[in-house]
């Protein structure tokens, strides 16, 4: 006689999968979580990485890289704040000089990551740097985790104009998939720093902004990376007033203009203080 | 001697927005064989009946194993020698009963006017009756002399050999598009499977799941030493049927918030068989996860 088994549990979804998976919705409030054995792999939330991509030539030594380093290590707390909810928000650091190198190997979830304060030296490749972006900003690289992402938020800050040919590096990066979905902003640091090349980097010039003055500068990056963090870390929905589905790109392009709209809107609405600016006394 | 488990629970996102859970699980075990299988029925609007898809799905794959296994002497014969026709035979006898099946349910339940009342008449005529009940699959199938499984749209197929290995041994199917997601309810569905066959190692336990439990990881070392460790607890199957409960509804509701299935069959005697092996390799896998974060938090700069 055949031992042949087919438990009511075992046949949950064969037989009366409805039923089934409704009482475990049902049961699952006396469930205690905390009492898990198999609690060693982590509940793994949807991702959020941030790339900043950071201008460390020669031009930046001094009183810019010293405010930079100074804001970027108090800005890591409140991003963290913005990870709290339901997104699990990670950090990428590329510096770009004579070479580019990525602050970690991967991106860092928040909770880990811990700034290294940067040097300045050399010139600005920023060519090499969108192709180094493009490069890793893949499924097969940096995007490999499992779980769910938003699309990236990507800051880039400069203080002056590329001293390679960075337009073949931006038509690669722009190939890029994450890149076109992702939402941009860029920071232009002092006079030299061309608003032009920003905006073909950002796509729009409302997101582009500039910092004359150490004060700015700590309140622009705070206003990007905070904003654009919150924007990207939004679930929009797919569907429109009527129940009809919208595609991913007017999403994505709904949110990059939602960005362009809050940092003018938060940049128009900052006070102006009496700060030294960059390009004269330093 | 087989044994298993299967389990489904609902998205919280779906409870939140008063959906149904889409996913469908089951297991079955016979004196010759096990198998494990989950269908996720597809979330957009036009597989408006998935749910029932993924319920078929499940059903058509358990009939076409069944069917195979009718005279299991001779299957067991035959399949090792031409594995490669054999499951292809398999998955074109899934979509038939899957056909089937739907085409019966939509005869009996046509389309309702609220059904339809979420597209214009042009939409609604551009779908495909049977993308109605659209869904994935992926089953795994322990026998006594070989393993095979068969997969066709996203999940993962996890097996543990004799070396106590996590592995996601799938051989994924190149000639499919990989800009169309693959799905039971695809015209050409029998030519978009993936599979594995292997008469060379012998199974301690192997797990199907739906996609909303894979991506409630952080990396796919995590995802793989989660099922070394469920591995460990298999020898107290009762104790662990509620283990499992609980840890899926966390993963769904702490989680992607999707729906989540999970199901297994293991061979009980080499488990206890190897016990041990199961152990040094979670406690093997721990070290090596710690490692690989403190290679992490280096800094480069």
């Amino acid at each position: 006689m055949s031992n042949e088994k087919i438990t009511d549990a075992a046949m949950n979804g064969a037989l009366d999968g409805f039923e089934a998976a409704s009482a475990a919705a049902e049961i699952d409030n006396s469930l205690d979580f905390d009492d898990d054995p198999l609690s060693a792999t982590g509940v793994s939330r949807k991702s959020l990485v941030i790339f900043f991509l950071i201008d460390t030539s020669g031009s930046m030594k001094g009183k810019k890289m010293g405010e930079l380093n100074t804001v970027m290590e108090e800005l890591i707390p409140e991003i963290r704040r913005v990870g709290e909810a339901d997104t699990e928000v990670k950090v990428a650091v590329l510096t770009f000089s004579t070479d580019v190198r990525w602050m970690y190997s991967t991106p860092i979830p928040i909770e880990d990551f811990e700034w290294a304060r940067l040097r300045a030296n050399g010139v600005t490749s920023m060519g090499a740097a969108f192709k180094e972006l493009s490069l890793r900003m893949s499924r097969n690289s940096f995007l490999n985790s499992p779980s769910l992402s938003f699309a990236p938020v990507i800051f880039l800050m400069t203080d002056g104009y590329p001293s390679d040919d960075y337009r073949e590096g931006l038509k690669e990066l722009q190939s890029n998939s994450w890149y076109k979905f992702g939402l941009k902003a860029a920071l232009g640091i002092g006079n030299e720093a061309n608003d032009d090349v920003l905006a073909e980097f950002t796509g729009s010039k409302d997101t582009v902004v500039h910092a004359y003055s150490g004060g700015q500068l700590a309140q622009m990056i705070k206003i990007i990376a905070v904003t654009s963090s919150q924007i990207g870390s939004k679930s929009m929905t797919l569907s429109d007033d009527t129940g009809r589905e919208i595609g991913e790109e007017d999403v994505f392009a709904a949110k990059q203009k939602l960005l362009g709209q809050q940092i003018q809107e938060l940049v128009g609405s900052q006070v102006e203080e009496s700060d030294v600016p960059f390009d004269t006394g330093w | 001697m087989f044994n298993g488990f299967s389990h489904s629970v609902m998205g919280a996102s779906h409870e939140k927005t008063g959906l149904v859970c889409q996913d469908s699980s089951a297991y079955k075990v016979t004196d010759n064989y096990a198998i494990a299988v989950v269908a996720d029925g597809h979330g957009s609007k036009k597989h408006f009946r998935s749910h029932i898809g993924s319920k078929y799905a499940v059903e058509a794959t358990i009939e076409a194993i069944d069917r195979f296994y009718e005279d299991p002497e001779q299957f067991e014969e035959n399949f090792p020698k031409n594995h490669k026709m054999i499951l292809k035979n398999i998955e074109k006898q899934i979509i038939a009963n899957w056909n089937f099946k739907v085409e019966k349910h939509l005869a009996e339940n046509p389309v309702t006017a609220e059904e339809k009342s979420k597209f214009t008449d042009e939409e609604f005529e551009k779908i495909p009756p049977e993308s109605y009940y659209g869904s994935t699959l992926i089953a795994a199938v322990a026998g006594k002399k070989f393993t095979f499984g068969v997969q066709i749209g996203d999940g993962s197929l996890v097996a543990l050999f004799d070396d106590g290995k996590a592995v996601m041994p799938m051989e994924y199917n190149e000639s499919a598009p990989a800009n169309v997601t693959a799905s039971i309810c695809n015209s050409n569905a029998a030519t978009m499977f993936s599979s594995f066959y292997t008469d060379k190692k012998h199974i301690i336990a192997m797990y199907a799941s739906t996609d909303g439990l894979y991506t409630s990881f952080g990396s796919e070392y995590d995802f793989l030493d989660y099922h070394t460790i469920i591995t460990g607890q298999l020898t107290n199957l009762d104790a662990f049927k509620q283990v499992i409960v609980n840890n899926l509804t966390k993963r769904s509701r702490f989680g992607t918030e999707d729906d989540i299935s999970l199901s297994c069959v293991f061979d009980s005697e080499f488990l206890k068989e190897k016990e041990s092996l199961i152990k040094e390799k979670i406690e093997e896998n721990k070290k090596l996860a710690a490692e690989r974060k403190a290679e992490l938090l280096k800094k480069q700069v």
